[in-house]
């Protein structure tokens, strides 16, 4: 279980200038849930993401991850926690242009130093779920937007995470590419994944899977 | 499981120097560059450095020089007698040298004339005499170097000095000699002293200058006195004197070595000062990614250790090795000619081979931990933001 209690975050713009990206937010999300955190650029929906991936910590308040705290994590713990349980698919993939597609969807386990026999299984196991697998070796940068974003999830699915996030994941997709997403959740929501998807596509509105949608507007849920 | 080796790293390592193929190619040649020069330069310098001790070594204790209105003249070599009589000194050698331009190859070279059954004034020169028999008065033996620009001219059996007067005088060669210090041996020219009078129209009781071997170093001032007393228009130079002479000349070079020498630093460390001013967009946005996929700062910092240590390793070795090769197998070309001879004979000479460990561990020092710490402090900057606020 997700608990965001009275969470606020805050970025330092000059000496003087703050930006407040998010005010005391409360938030349970259950184990299993699939939730779009639906809102206008700048809402406030990535910051949410960012600090329950312990990509960041919050300026008050605290993030709960099945009761402990990750907000008052070192940053090597955070980088475990991360490894373990966190699967980020990011708005523009953050994939590494030059690597091939294995080897972009392996980068995760490289801390782990699993055997070689375990490492390709997981590897064949997410390219075959993500259909990617004919493009093993092919250097990312020559894919297409689609194939990239299947990457991008395989490499968030490899290890096994209990939650998956994703932002903004149709912003660089057309129609049938988004959809075609959006079966991808569905798969996943069936491995009883807990899913938030940050995003303001129209597409993600009223889908008969989605457990809850929760709007946000400068930087407080509404 | 924890100690086991990380290859995964490892290769990411190798995938992460071939993705920036032309920046690890350009900072690898430019490292190798300045490797080869720094290392070219310092084996250059203790070549040389080994020579010149030996040279040092091997001088007169005195050298006693006749002069007539303030310049260097032959001397009677009965002046011999007179310096023996001197109490302390243990031997002393009318010296018949001088030196011949070849003027068709425009170069000096440097006559020196032996008598094979008296003892040698030096340790080389007297290792030439014994290894080399001078069969006849009319013969000779040349450097490497001289032979080089005999055959060059197609004398390679014999060759023809013009004498003062313009006639011919033909010499045999007897044998080429390839003696330790080839610096000093290279434009040099072994003959008789009859002959080397005959080139250079010198009377049969004269000599160009004398050489005195003092038994007692602590003795060679007040002999050196005591010779000027007997000879007031001699000049008597000491092998101090000498030594100094030959420093000079050294400093001389070791300045345009040192010119290379900062060149080469301010080089280098124009390269860290780059590094050290930080990361690109792109390394920061990789550091970035890396993080927010579960490595640990550690693990993103050992990455970067391996890239740079293998980058800048690697250019050491090969920088050093090619600077072996340059030395000693192809003898230097350009830099030679700073240090070539001690006249301005063009001819080649063959550095000796003296590997110092020192220079190369200074090498070794010099670059590789430098590059290193230039490559891992600006990516540990990076790595110990949070993720979020790299990737931004």
């Amino acid at each position: 279980m997700i608990e965001l209690k009275n969470l606020s975050k805050s970025y330092t713009i000059s000496k003087e200038q703050t930006s407040e990206a998010l005010r005391g937010i409360d938030l349970k999300i259950e184990e299993g849930e699939l939730v779009i955190l639906k809102g206008a650029s700048g809402s406030g929906k990535s910051t949410i993401l960012s600090l329950i991936a312990a990509l960041s910590k919050p300026t008050n308040g605290d993030v709960l991850v099945d009761g402990k705290n990750i907000a008052k994590l070192s940053d090597d713990f955070a980088a475990l926690y991360r490894g373990k349980n966190i699967g980020f698919v990011f708005q523009k993939y953050n994939l590494l242009a030059n690597l091939s597609v294995a080897q972009n969807i392996t980068l995760p386990l490289i801390p782990l130093n699993p055997p070689l026999s375990e490492l390709e299984e997981k590897l064949e196991r997410v390219m075959q779920m993500f259909h990617i697998g004919h493009k093993k070796d092919v250097i990312v940068s020559k894919l297409s937007g689609g194939e990239q974003q299947r990457v991008a999830i395989a490499r968030a699915c490899i290890n096994d995470p209990k939650i998956i996030l994703a932002d903004e994941p149709t912003a660089n997709l057309d129609k049938t590419l988004s959809l075609h997403f959006i079966e991808i959740l569905k798969e996943l929501k069936a491995l009883n994944k807990t899913i938030i998807v940050a995003t303001h596509d129209p597409l993600f509105f009223g889908l008969d899977f989605v457990d809850r949608e929760i709007e946000i507007a400068d930087g407080e849920l509404i | 499981m924890r100690n086991r080796i990380n290859f995964y790293l490892l290769e990411y390592v190798l995938h992460s120097l071939w993705r920036q193929k032309s920046k690890t190619l350009f900072i690898g040649l430019v490292l190798t560059l300045l490797i080869f020069l720094l290392s070219a330069l310092f084996f250059i310098a203790s070549s040389i450095k080994h020579e010149l001790a030996q040279s040092v070594d091997a001088l007169p204790e005195i050298t006693v020089q006749k002069l007539q209105g303030g310049k260097h003249t032959n001397i009677p070599s009965s002046a011999v007698d007179t310096i023996l009589s001197i109490h302390g000194v243990e031997d002393a050698i009318a010296r018949v040298w001088g030196y011949y331009y070849f003027q068709k190859a425009g170069v000096p070279f440097v006559l020196v004339g032996v008598d094979p059954f008296e003892e040698q004034y030096k340790k080389s020169l007297q290792k030439i005499v014994d290894n080399y028999e001078i069969s006849s008065q009319e013969q000779m033996l040349v450097g490497r170097g001289v032979y080089e620009i005999f055959k060059e001219h197609h004398y390679e059996e014999s060759f023809n000095f013009i004498k003062s007067d313009g006639s011919l005088y033909t010499l045999p060669i007897a044998g080429v000699f390839t003696e330790t210090i080839e610096l000093e041996s290279n434009d040099m020219i072994i003959l008789s002293k009859q002959s080397a009078r005959e080139i250079f129209a010198m009377d049969a009781d004269m000599a160009t200058d004398i050489v005195v071997k003092v038994a007692n170093p602590e003795e060679i001032a007040m002999v050196a006195s005591k010779i000027q007393l007997a000879f007031p228009d001699a000049r008597i130079i000491t092998k101090e004197a000498l030594q100094i002479s030959y420093a000079n000349i050294i400093d001389y070079k070791s300045g345009v070595f040192l010119s290379l020498f900062i060149v080469s630093l301010f080089t280098f460390f124009m390269i860290i000062y780059d590094k050290l001013s930080g990361l690109s967009t792109q390394e920061r946005r990789e550091i970035g990614i890396l993080k927010a996929l579960g490595w640990r700062v550690e693990l993103i910092l050992k990455e970067k250790f391996y890239e740079a240590a293998l980058l800048s390793f690697v250019s050491y070795l090969v920088g050093v090795s090619v600077a072996l090769f340059y030395v000693y197998i192809l003898h230097a070309p350009l830099l030679r000619n700073i240090f070539e001879g001690y006249s301005v004979l063009r001819s080649s000479f063959h550095l000796p081979f003296v590997l110092d460990f020192q220079t190369l561990a200074l090498l070794f020092f010099l670059s590789i931990p430098l590059y290193v710490a230039a490559s891992i402090i600006p990516s540990w900057r990076v790595a110990t933001q949070e993720a979020d606020e790299v990737m931004r």
